[in-house]
């Protein structure tokens, strides 16, 4: 959870819109400690249902937050994605028949670099989707291994159903922005990157250039944090079971790593 | 907050046993099926349940009922309905497996899709095709008078009229019936039904905003309407009717709504994504309001040699691969945790086939479920009523690969027939579950 806690800081700086959309850990960090404490006084039972009552409320209130943004950034995305793919098809339209091809190579820029950063948002969302269900169910699970000490079938039983119903939400099935996203990528690699003749640039050079752009840096950033905060959970956990996810294994992973000076938030 | 919490005890009291609540379990919801277009007629009088009938959670459909009785049925349909065709319709688990869980997703989809359209049948006895201004009058018609043609022809006149004004109240009602009733829908030409199809399903799982702003007003910002899920198809066809119009500029919200022509979509759906529209249109690519450092950043870039500009790409494509890694690493996981999930359905519907079959021997729990275990082959393994290998190898899994301290009692307990065999499955599932499921949070955890 602390993970999730650290991208929540950073995403919440870049994309300001995006504060608040992530689970309050506070306050169900509080309801926790009251339903534990409520617990051991058996003769309370109705400070403990309340409680737990409450809590679950309260996840089910998250969720709600959770679908809301995510499905208004969904409308968005589909928005944007058509309109992107027009601007291609005007711009390809427009000057690859001409013969000015320093005005199609700036256009194309431009929408190169907007498409990309689109594609980035989107990773994005799908990344505090991840979030969202993991915190949730581990908050779910907290709560349901409290309430296993004191009704083994109400804490086992419990947390099924309503994991299941999380995995139906809106918010996890994040199919549709799966797919635009891989539209992107097509769209990307067909369309917009032609073959490179020469790849003189240094990468320290490179690197520069994407400190210099502002919003480039924020999405690259944040998806450079996902990543390896990603990375670092599973190099723990993999040698622990069969399900967790084995290692990350990132290309261009030292130079993923060396971008992290740029981050004020310490990652590692 | 005292209020809230006063409110709640009310409703937990109301609502007797604590652990069965907040069960959903199939047989309730097939009874409840059962009538809940009738009793959804009742919805109309109240505005402001018809947004709270829509809630994902379980456990406030159940306050809802107990504080409202008379519109008790109609809110679970909506959901509970959804779950457990969901559960009916699961396919047996080794086939899933063989499967991508995309696919085991896309199954259900389908499903919902054909049952809707039973359903519609069943209750509407109206011909496939049927012209368009009947749209919106027949999900109405379904809710206060199912099979009864006669009656349609006032209602259409009534909605038209409806629709021509757009009085606010009004309109919002009609929402709140449609919205609580999102299965009854006729079926339109065949090209349309796939991007209805998507929204509905997703429609019932929208949030009950007025109602959590009541009782709980601290954390979130309640939506007052339905929300809508867009899908690139129903875009599409937004597109079209603005471009017919005469571009996003002269289109109003009215005349696209009525020229989209799509069940269930309101005029407030329209207008807020006519204005994202018109956002996205003339200031494009603006990421999250941050347009001065986007003129920003078009200026550095042209006062940047032709050098630096290929230097640039190569940023971005090295941008592009990094963003993709980050798309492709949480698909696996997200398949991963649905695949898990999968599992501990799985074991939850054996365990609970086990309690049936234990329950109508009707013995002493312990002595039956040593009956039970007694001839099965092999006591390492958990019972298994259909015995598919596959699931033996996966429940297997499970014993082998617990983790921690779960892990060694589980396969004790496992290696001798008991009692609680049955109860060291619940453990082990919740057990791997607990750790597995979520290993990656888990991990986290222990790194504190």
């Amino acid at each position: 959870m602390k993970f999730g806690k650290r991208l929540k800081q950073q995403i919440e700086e870049t994309f300001p819109t995006w504060r608040d959309q992530f689970l309050c850990y506070k306050e169900l960090k509080k309801l926790i400690k009251l339903i534990s404490s409520a617990l051991p006084i058996a003769a309370e039972p109705t400070k403990y249902g309340k409680a737990e009552a409450e809590f679950v409320y309260m996840l089910n209130n998250e969720i709600d937050k959770f679908n809301t943004f995510f499905m208004e950034q969904e409308e968005d995305f589909i928005i944007r994605h058509k309109e992107l793919q027009q601007r291609i098809k005007r711009v390809m339209d427009k000057w690859s028949s001409n013969g000015s091809r320093t005005e199609y190579n700036d256009e194309m820029a431009k929408i190169r670099k907007d498409v990309v950063d689109f594609h980035g948002e989107m990773v994005l969302l799908e990344n505090y989707s991840n979030i969202n269900f993991t915190d949730n169910g581990w908050e779910f699970v907290r709560l349901a291994k409290i309430l296993k000490k004191y009704d083994k079938r109400t804490g086992g039983l419990l947390r099924l159903p309503f994991i299941q119903k999380v995995l139906k939400q809106p918010f996890f099935t994040t199919d549709l922005v799966s797919n635009l996203v891989k539209e992107c990528e097509n769209t990307i690699d067909e369309v917009l990157f032609p073959i490179e003749e020469d790849k003189e640039e240094t990468k320290e050079q490179k690197g520069a250039i994407m400190v210099a752009t502002e919003p480039v840096k924020g999405i690259f950033r944040n998806t450079v944090a996902a990543l390896l905060t990603m990375e670092e959970i599973r190099r723990v956990s993999s040698t622990k079971d069969h399900f967790s996810l084995p290692p990350l294994n990132l290309s261009h992973s030292h130079l993923i790593h060396s971008f992290q000076l740029n981050s004020p938030i310490p990652i590692l | 907050m005292p209020s809230s919490f006063l409110a709640l005890t009310s409703f937990k009291d109301k609502y007797s046993t604590s652990p069965s609540s907040f069960q959903v379990s199939s047989g309730r919801e097939v009874m409840e099926n059962s009538a809940p277009l009738q009793e959804s007629s009742l919805a109309p009088s109240n505005g402001t349940l018809g947004n709270s009938s829509l809630s994902p959670s379980i456990v406030t459909d159940h306050m809802c009922a107990s504080a409202l009785p008379h519109v008790q049925h109609s809110h679970n349909p909506a959901f509970i309905s959804q779950s457990s065709r969901d559960l009916a319709s699961l396919p047996p688990l080794d086939a899933s497996f063989s499967q991508s869980t995309a696919s085991l997703i896309r199954t259900q989809g389908n499903k919902d899709v054909s049952w809707s359209l039973d359903r519609l049948q069943m209750f509407l006895d109206l011909p496939e095709n049927t012209p368009a201004p009947n749209q919106l009058v027949e999900s109405s018609t379904g809710v206060l008078a199912s099979e009864d043609h006669n009656k349609k022809t006032n209602w259409q006149e009534w909605a038209d009229d409806l629709i021509n004004v757009v009085d606010p109240d009004w309109s919002k009602i009609l929402d709140n019936t449609n919205v609580l009733n999102p299965r009854v829908e006729v079926p339109k030409p065949s090209g349309d039904i796939s991007k209805q199809q998507p929204q509905f399903h997703q429609n019932q799982l929208v949030p009950h905003g007025e109602f959590s702003s009541h009782a709980y007003p601290s954390s979130t910002a309640p939506p007052t309407k339905p929300r809508m899920r867009w899908t690139p198809e129903l875009h599409e066809a937004f597109l079209e009717a603005v471009n017919q119009l005469g571009g996003s500029e002269r289109a109003t919200p009215k005349g696209i709504l009525k020229l989209m022509n799509v069940e269930g979509l309101t005029i407030y759906h329209v207008k807020s994504h006519l204005q994202k529209y018109r956002t996205a249109r003339y200031m494009p690519e603006t990421s999250e309001g941050t347009s001065e450092k986007r003129i920003t950043s078009i200026e550095e870039m042209k006062s940047i040699d032709l050098k630096t500009s290929i230097g640039i790409t190569e940023a971005l494509r090295l941008q592009v691969e990094v963003q993709k890694q980050l798309h492709e690493q949480l698909e696996i996981q997200r398949n991963l945790q649905l695949r898990i999930e999968e599992q501990g359905r799985y074991l939850q519907m054996m365990f609970e086939k086990q309690k049936k079959v234990e329950d109508e021997k009707g013995g002493v729990p312990s002595s039956a479920s040593d009956d039970l275990l007694a001839p099965l082959p092999g006591s390492k393994h958990p019972p298994c009523n259909n015995g598919k290998s596959d699931s033996e190898a996966l429940e297997q899994d499970h014993s082998r690969t617990g983790i921690g301290p779960g892990n060694a009692g589980t396969n004790e307990d496992k290696s001798s027939s008991g009692v609680s065999t049955k109860q060291k499955m619940l453990e082990t599932e919740s057990t791997v579950h607990d750790e597995s499921g979520f290993s990656v949070s888990k991990r986290a955890r222990t790194e504190k």
